[in-house]
């Protein structure tokens, strides 16, 4: 660590920890990265948090747990104004460390509406220094963080195409990581506008089997966090590729940023969607979560396309589950007829049980998409 | 070790021919099925299991010597696993695919009762229902954290009641009472039925009032609102309880069909699936033969160091051997 500079730590959400990076580092702090999310730091997570409180809660407390123990005093939590109780969360974090007697503040990333450039005073209060960020440096910083992000978007979204055609397992896992990496590295416009190009050559090189079995489409949506993060849903991502599905990202941090910037077109368009069906039960506003976007994706995706639905969320969710009882009713009902899978997560392990889930889930789809095929 | 043979048609069906084996190893029972080429079972049977999956698969095998004659082994064409141990025991007997028990029981059910649109499956630790339209999958269900309503909840009953389970039925019939009893928590419900005994209710009133609980409790927490249609079969070790099957029929209000080979429909479904997998792609089998029964298997395990998730890996080998299979972490280094 360079002398002066603050020491600066973040929840890991899936794979786009080298934005985040970028973002503090450009605005002169010096980032922490948390460790990939594991079991130990769940166990630790577990011990300081509400029992009733859902799984980013236990998992974020555990990788600040990590940075405070490296030596961090400043970490950043984004809350939000929205519905669900995730508003408070950096608050809650903040009396929970103080009381377990460390020296912490936690400074809120407001991302209820980024328009109103309050992230602004943010990265200036973590600049160490009085020297105020220029009009210009602020939005270089913001543009690198949005590419960053895109790139971030790209490489996850390739590698859901990618890994139901390897011919060894793990490779695409290997590509993944190679282009974070890259990502990573890379600082400037230039580097990584070329970046957009490699990452695409990267999983081209992943060697490939033919087309002759029958490959789904399956999108994997749900709350933001379990749905990017790896660990908290248990590789889902990994083992419906591993079943044979191209699975298909229904979210991610840039659309998310993009939407609270205003222009996320497509999400307008899925709210739309939800709110047009109104006389069948769809949501008219945002009840937190993703839960307004999930209803518009499956409305959107039933109309052709895709072959699964996979809806993730962390147990105890409201809006969530709100959706995934909508989401029911309309399919038990017979009023769209892609079959949808919830899976709701949290601290255990349980496995086998997922397996047979998924297995089970996938199996249904190839004998239904088998008899289209086969028109009978 | 308490057997069950449900068929053995392999003399009348003579000696030639090909055949499949579907295993499904469970909780607390392990099912072994042997179809022909027609999807006829020629042979099942069910055997009560305690020990892992690898030995109960083995003892099983054990048992079958004495029912099958040699040459039977060198008929099996394509060998299928099941159940929650299928990957281990698809390693051990070398079987050409592992399949969950959802797509096999969905597929023998619709073989021997076609047009079937729900399953009701409640078997030692898991409960399931399956919902099927023109013979295939539409929708599932299991029952995610909790063992209230299961077959083995059942067992722990009847052994406190000292009544054999399979008496559970006749019992049952015998009630004169409605007896209400908590079903939607397993240690509630043993604390009613404490309260009811003490109240002075009769065996007979309890057990009822159990087995309409346990019904209402797969009800509410697996098929949680789901339309079930008839035809409705209803599988696994607990269908052989008429009172629950009664109960069934009473909420529902509608036939409940219990196929006589419900014991080991997995198991025949693991078989079909191997029957269509392996003529689909001129497969040869890799069945190690039920001499399988005589090689020793040690499971083992260990914790990899490599990172924080501290994965348990385990694997089985052979004694003197290698490494059957290994699996259990997260990252693919050890998977075999």
């Amino acid at each position: 660590m360079s002398e002066g500079k603050r020491l600066v730590a973040f929840p890991h959400m899936g794979n786009n920890w080298p934005a985040f990076k970028s973002l503090f580092e450009n605005a002169g702090a010096e980032a922490y990265v948390p460790g990939k999310n594991n079991a130990r730091g769940l166990e630790c997570g577990l011990k300081f948090s509400p029992e009733w409180i859902c799984l980013p809660f236990k998992i974020t407390i555990a990788n600040f747990i990590e940075a405070l123990d490296k030596g961090v005093k400043t970490i950043v939590m984004a809350s939000d104004c929205g519905p669900c109780r995730f508003g408070f969360y950096h608050a809650v974090q903040e009396k929970i460390l103080k009381d377990l007697g460390y020296d912490v503040e936690i400074k809120c990333l407001l991302q209820a509406d980024l328009l109103t450039f309050e992230w602004a005073d943010l990265l200036q209060s973590i600049r160490g220094t009085r020297l105020p960020l220029s009009r210009f440096k602020l939005l270089w910083i913001a543009r690198i963080f949005f590419m960053k992000l895109q790139l971030i978007q790209l490489a996850e979204k390739l590698e859901g195409k990618t890994r139901p055609y390897e011919v060894r397992r793990g490779e695409t896992t290997k590509a993944l990581e190679r282009c974070l990496k890259m990502i990573d590295e890379a600082g400037t416009h230039q580097q990584l506008r070329g970046l957009k190009h490699l990452i695409k050559e990267e999983f081209a090189k992943v060697e490939k089997a033919g087309r002759e079995k029958i490959i789904l489409k399956v999108v994997l949506t749900g709350e933001i966090f379990v749905a990017l993060d790896c660990f908290a849903n248990q590789d889902v991502k990994k083992k419906l590729g591993e079943l044979g599905c191209e699975v298909c990202m229904g979210i991610s941090l840039y659309d998310w940023v993009k939407h609270k910037a205003h222009v996320n077109f497509h999400r307008k368009y899925l709210e739309y969607l939800s709110k047009s069906h109104r006389d069948i039960g769809g949501l008219q506003l945002d009840i937190g979560g993703e839960a307004f976007w999930v209803l518009g994706q499956y409305i959107d995706f039933s109309r052709g396309g895709i072959d699964g639905f996979v809806h993730v969320y962390p147990f105890t969710c409201m809006p969530e589950i709100t959706a995934k009882s909508i989401i029911t009713k309309w399919y038990n009902d017979g009023i769209f007829d892609v079959p949808p899978l919830f899976l709701g997560f949290d601290e255990h392990a349980g496995e086998a049980g997922l397996m047979t889930r998924l297995e089970a889930y996938t199996d249904l789809l190839r004998t239904k998409k088998k008899k289209l095929i086969n028109g009978n | 070790m308490e057997t069950k043979l449900l068929e053995n048609r392999l003399k009348e069906s003579g000696s030639s021919g090909n055949l499949y084996l579907g295993i499904d190893v469970g909780s607390v029972s392990t099912k072994i099925a042997i179809i022909n080429e027609d999807r006829e079972l020629v042979f099942g049977m069910w055997s009560r299991s305690q020990g892992s999956p690898v030995q109960s698969t083995q003892e099983s095998f054990g048992n079958l010597g004495e029912s099958l004659d040699d040459d039977v082994g060198c008929r099996i064409m394509g060998v299928g696993t099941t159940g929650s141990a299928r990957y281990l025991v698809k390693a051990i007997v070398g079987a050409d695919i592992a399949k969950t028990e959802i797509i096999c029981q969905a597929v023998a059910t619709s073989f021997y009762m076609p047009g079937v649109r729900t399953i009701l499956e409640i078997g030692g630790q898991d409960n399931k229902v399956i919902l099927m339209k023109d013979g295939i999958i539409t929708d599932f269900a299991m029952n995610s954290i909790c063992a209230a309503g299961t077959g083995s909840f059942l067992d722990h009953q009847a052994n406190r009641l000292g009544i054999p389970i399979e008496k559970f039925g006749d019992y049952a019939a015998k009630s004169e009472v409605d007896v209400v009893i908590a079903g939607r928590c397993t240690v509630f419900a043993e604390s009613d039925m404490v309260h009811k005994q003490q109240m002075g209710h009769s065996k007979e009133d309890i057990i009822a009032g159990l087995c309409e609980a346990l019904a209402r409790n797969y009800l509410n927490n697996v098929c949680k609102g789901k339309k079930l249609n008839s035809p409705i079969a209803f599988q696994g070790g607990v269908a052989a309880n008429s009172a629950i099957r009664k109960a069934f029929q009473k909420e529902l209000g509608c036939e409940i069909n219990v196929h006589k080979y419900f014991l080991v429909m997995g198991a025949v479904g693991a078989a079909m699936l191997a029957r269509e997998q392996v003529r689909a792609e001129n497969l040869k089998t890799s069945f190690r033969g039920f001499k399988v029964s005589e090689t020793k298997f040690i499971p083992k395990a260990f914790n990899c160091q490599g990172c924080n998730n501290r994965c348990e890996i385990t694997y089985v080998q052979e004694l003197v051997g290698e490494i059957v299979a290994r699996w259990g972490d997260r990252c693919g280094k050890w998977t075999l």
